[in-house]
């Protein structure tokens, strides 16, 4: 088993608020790391560290190393939207663009280049698609609004576009949160499919989530991480009495 | 330990405890009256013993139930699921512990006065230290000792030695008898010592589930074994 991605004391500050203290978190290759822990605890804004999203918010500062596949991603040579070609993210709330479910899936292949001609666009659309577990449910209407599916069926969609310019890592941030238990376990039975070809970080606050899909857990509580094993090991018997006590629903 | 956010959860929980605690309390006085009633040969005492064990079992059944909505509701996790989990473990184990215990006492209705004062001697104290195995694997329990539970675990091998002189004497007595006449009453003696052997098993398995409820790890090793080739058919 090795590391993917390799983080080493990583604080992030929001203005003059620390956000996350000297976080060191490694993420398995082809493997499922979830991060879970109270709201505001920090474990968003590790995750949103792996792509740089927080370059957008422009009082966040970032410090500490995070290398992907040996490289620092925080390098000055670092070309963002490569990176992002790298690791895509799943958010929250299912957001597709308001274009056809086809445009949603080929939108990322054209920006970076990707497909070849028409045809090759075809086949990607069709693979991720159906790499997200939704092309059954919507080949007879690729040209149809995305935003016209239902949640799961958006979020699954989200996936597939995240997954058409052929990531190595994907990063989830609360998937699941707007779905019904249905579309969930359709998003739980596509994690584990996708944990062959990719490497996911995916942030929940479910802890039955954290314990079916990953074979890593962080505990994260008001931004340091707390307790960092195998998800089995958290779950059954956690080390630390905060990540006990957080898990059984002890938090005063 | 600190309270659950949801105060109903840590309710529950309590009341599985106590179950567990009763249950235990009722098997091992069983054990205790089972053994005097075989001593004294008192009919009447053993009737009441047999009759005592549905009580026993109607606490298994409360203790499932409770396990069964407890998952159901609450998904257990760390030391709540290992509770949740142990407490199913435990409740079969006392359950085998009651019966073994209704079966010494109907099988003392069956015994005449041949039994030699030897053998009584030998089972009491087999009795004695079963008894004992079980009220300190309760108290490991209750206590959340893990280090008791270990005791109980390795003291399983006295257990074993006690029976052993005990099934010899048995046997001794039958082969002493020239016409046969103690050999009945011999052969439900002979049961009702492995009886306590087997009960003394039932005692290490709760060991064992007592030590990973506090610990979260397994007792590791072989189980300590009697060396006796009677008691452990080996």
């Amino acid at each position: 088993m090795s590391n993917k991605i390799v983080a080493k004391k990583v604080s992030v500050f929001y203005g003059p608020k620390q956000a996350l203290f000297d976080v060191d978190l490694n993420v398995a290759e082809k493997q499922v790391t979830a991060l879970i822990g109270p709201s505001g605890c920090g474990k968003s804004t590790f995750i949103r560290c792996l792509n740089r999203m927080n370059d957008v918010i422009d009082i966040c500062k970032v410090s500490g190393n995070i290398e992907i596949d040996g490289k620092d991603i925080y390098d000055k040579s670092v070309d963002v939207v490569q990176l992002r070609e790298k690791v895509g993210m799943v958010f929250q709330k299912p957001n597709p663009f308001p274009k056809s479910i086809y445009e949603n899936i080929s939108y990322g292949p054209t920006i970076h280049g990707i497909a070849k001609d028409k045809t090759h666009m075809d086949e990607i659309v069709e693979t991720s698609l159906k790499k997200a577990a939704l092309w059954d449910e919507v080949k007879d209407r690729l040209d149809q609004p995305g935003t016209g599916l239902s949640g799961g069926q958006q979020q699954r969609l989200c996936i597939a576009r995240a997954i058409s310019i052929n990531p190595e890592v994907i990063l989830m941030d609360e998937p699941c949160s707007a779905l019904d238990p249905i579309a969930t376990a359709k998003i739980e039975t596509l994690i584990d499919d996708l944990k062959s070809s990719y490497t996911i970080a995916i942030v929940t606050h479910s802890m039955a989530q954290a314990a079916r899909v990953s074979q890593h857990t962080g505990f994260f509580h008001l931004g340091k991480l707390i307790e960092f094993d195998f998800t089995d090991k958290i779950f059954k018997n956690p080390e630390n009495q905060m990540t006990q006590d957080y898990i059984t629903g002890r938090f005063g | 330990m600190n309270e659950h956010i949801v105060k109903s959860y840590d309710e529950q929980l309590s009341i599985l405890k106590n179950t567990i605690a009763k249950m235990g309390s009722l098997a091992e006085r069983q054990i205790k009256d089972a053994t005097e009633a075989a001593l004294k040969q008192d009919q009447g005492f053993a009737d009441a013993i047999v009759g005592k064990d549905d009580r026993i079992d109607d606490l298994e059944k409360s203790i499932e139930q409770q396990v069964v909505n407890l998952l159901t509701m609450r998904q257990p996790l760390a030391i709540d699921l290992r509770e949740t989990v142990s407490a199913m473990k435990i409740s079969s184990d006392l359950e085998r512990i009651g019966d073994l215990s209704k079966n010494i006492a109907k099988r003392s209705r069956h015994l005449d006065q041949n039994i030699v004062d030897d053998i009584n001697k030998n089972f009491s104290a087999a009795s004695v230290k079963v008894q004992k195995n079980v009220k300190f694997v309760l108290d490991a329990f209750l206590n959340r000792d893990a280090k008791l539970a270990e005791q109980v675990w390795y003291a399983d091998e006295e257990i074993d030695t006690l029976v052993d002189i005990c099934m010899n004497s048995i046997l001794k007595c039958i082969e002493k008898s020239s016409d046969g006449s103690g050999a009945a009453a011999c052969s439900q003696m002979m049961f009702m010592s492995k009886n306590l052997e087997r009960i003394g098993d039932h005692a290490t398995n709760i060991a064992e589930t007592v030590y990973f409820l506090v610990t979260g790890d397994y007792l590791e090793g072989d189980r300590p074994k009697g060396e006796s080739d009677i008691v452990s058919g080996q």
